[in-house]
């Protein structure tokens, strides 16, 4: 599961805000605290760069998508990549870019299997290294 | 009633005699379900025992009774693990399933994030890590209590059947599309490992930070056996060597000695077992400069 760093923060709330049982409060209690920490600093991390990581892997999936749009697929599924190619991230909430997002990455799935089974290596290739480059994109760092 | 009571009235039926509840604290670890730490106490005797009880809700279902006889089998053989006292599948007067071993003290379970935890005890902690590992893959698990409780599979549907429980609970829990680890599911489909050598008891998270060492090169207990089940011994071995749980030094698996090292005290513990392994490479979607290359060394229960 991934997890929004609404989710997060809501559950952190949620950790902190009840007392813990007497057979809760020693070592377990301990480990609890520590492991709201480090969601809370990792949770930093990503809201920093929330927006710019999604706007940017937005556009990126759209641009591989632009260019499977040329592609020789069944006409619905090549309906729905035009569809895609041409949306906007117009509103620049999380939650919209998110939505959006998830279009997109199901879009991406959909397409990266197509291209598997017709054996486009190009294209392959280049979906993997946009693989490469949202995986980065998405890092948050348990040191920092 | 409070859950110390609802043990003491337990306890109290099991052995047949009054039993006090004493030091039960909640302890971390094991998430699967509730871990207790508490002290039986009885005229006497004073007994250290772990209570495990199934939560409300769990990120992972685990079957109780598949553990529990996973701990025996191997308490049994000798392998450094709790003695399981009772189960009890319909919860009894804990109202929820659970059950009881033993608890080990003296030791300490190390974070897999933190560096150097196994500082100058490496080659010995290696010794036993390992070790231990190939006696679990060399054991026969059809003459161990577990052998009676858990699915069997066929040599060469290992693999699929936990790439499939995987993918199924990928499908039930994702919450935003994952198009890299779909890729990955697809590729091992598309690329099935050779059967298993042998069908093994799988403790299925068997990594560091999941024993207890004394802090001078000794194991005393293996822990977390709630994802046990029976397998491919490699999945075990894929997982304890996968660079996640590296403590950050790359040139060591899980911290302690190179990986060659570690497939060697492996292979010469799995008696019977598999020798030389059929080990896979790391996972890679496609060839080229710039393609993706995943962390997983095997087939492994949680890496796919």
């Amino acid at each position: 599961m991934t997890p929004t760093i609404q989710q997060i923060l809501m559950g952190v709330g949620a950790a902190l805000s009840a007392p813990p049982p007497p057979e809760a409060a020693g070592d377990f209690n301990a480990s609890k605290v520590g492991m709201i920490g480090m969601m809370s600093m990792l949770a930093a991390q990503e809201a920093d760069k929330a927006v710019p990581v999604r706007v940017v892997e937005n556009a990126a999936i759209r641009a591989v998508l632009r260019r499977a749009a040329g592609t020789t697929y069944d006409a619905e599924f090549s309906g729905r990549i035009s569809v895609a190619v041409d949306s906007v991230d117009e509103t620049l909430t999380i939650s919209a870019l998110d939505r959006a997002n998830a279009d997109l990455r199901r879009l991406l799935t959909e397409l990266h299997a197509s291209v598997e089974n017709a054996g486009d290596r190009d294209l392959d290739h280049i979906i993997l290294r946009l693989y490469r480059a949202m995986a980065e994109g998405r890092r948050i760092d348990l040191g920092r | 009633m409070s859950l110390t009571a609802q043990l003491s009235a337990y306890l109290g039926r099991l052995w047949g005699k009054p039993v006090a509840i004493e030091k039960m604290a909640r302890i971390p670890g094991g998430a699967s379900r509730e871990t207790y730490r508490f002290e039986a106490v009885s005229g006497e005797d004073r007994t250290p025992l772990i209570l495990r009880r199934d939560p409300p809700g769990s990120l992972i279902e685990t079957d109780r009774r598949i553990e529990f006889e996973a701990i025996r089998s191997f308490h049994d053989l000798g392998i450094p693990a709790p003695n399981p006292i009772a189960i009890e599948e319909d919860g009894a007067e804990l109202e929820r399933p659970f059950f009881i071993m033993t608890k080990i003290d003296g030791g300490t379970a190390a974070s897999p994030f933190t560096p150097g935890v196994y500082a100058g005890h490496e080659a010995a902690i290696a010794e036993q890590f390992f070790g231990i590992m190939g006696r679990i893959a060399g054991a026969d698990p059809m003459v161990l209590p577990i052998g009676k409780v858990a699915d069997t599979v066929a040599l060469d549907q290992a693999w699929k059947r936990e790439l499939d429980y995987w993918a199924g609970v990928i499908d039930a829990d994702e919450q935003h599309p994952q198009p890299i680890v779909r890729a990955a599911i697809r590729k091992l489909y598309a690329n099935p490992p050779p059967p298993a050598r042998k069908l093994s008891v799988v403790h299925g998270d068997y990594r560091s930070g999941n024993f207890l060492h004394d802090g001078k090169g000794k194991i005393i207990a293996i822990l977390d056996w709630e994802m046990a089940h029976l397998g491919d011994p490699l999945e075990d071995f894929g997982w304890g060597t996968d660079p996640l749980w590296n403590h950050g030094d790359a040139s060591r698996v899980s911290g302690m000695v190179p990986r060659d090292e570690a497939i060697a005290i492996w292979e010469k513990r799995a008696v019977d077992g598999p020798r030389r392994p059929a080990l896979v490479g790391p996972l890679r979607l496609g060839e080229g400069p710039g393609d993706l290359d995943l962390l997983g060394q095997g087939i492994c229960r949680r890496r796919l």
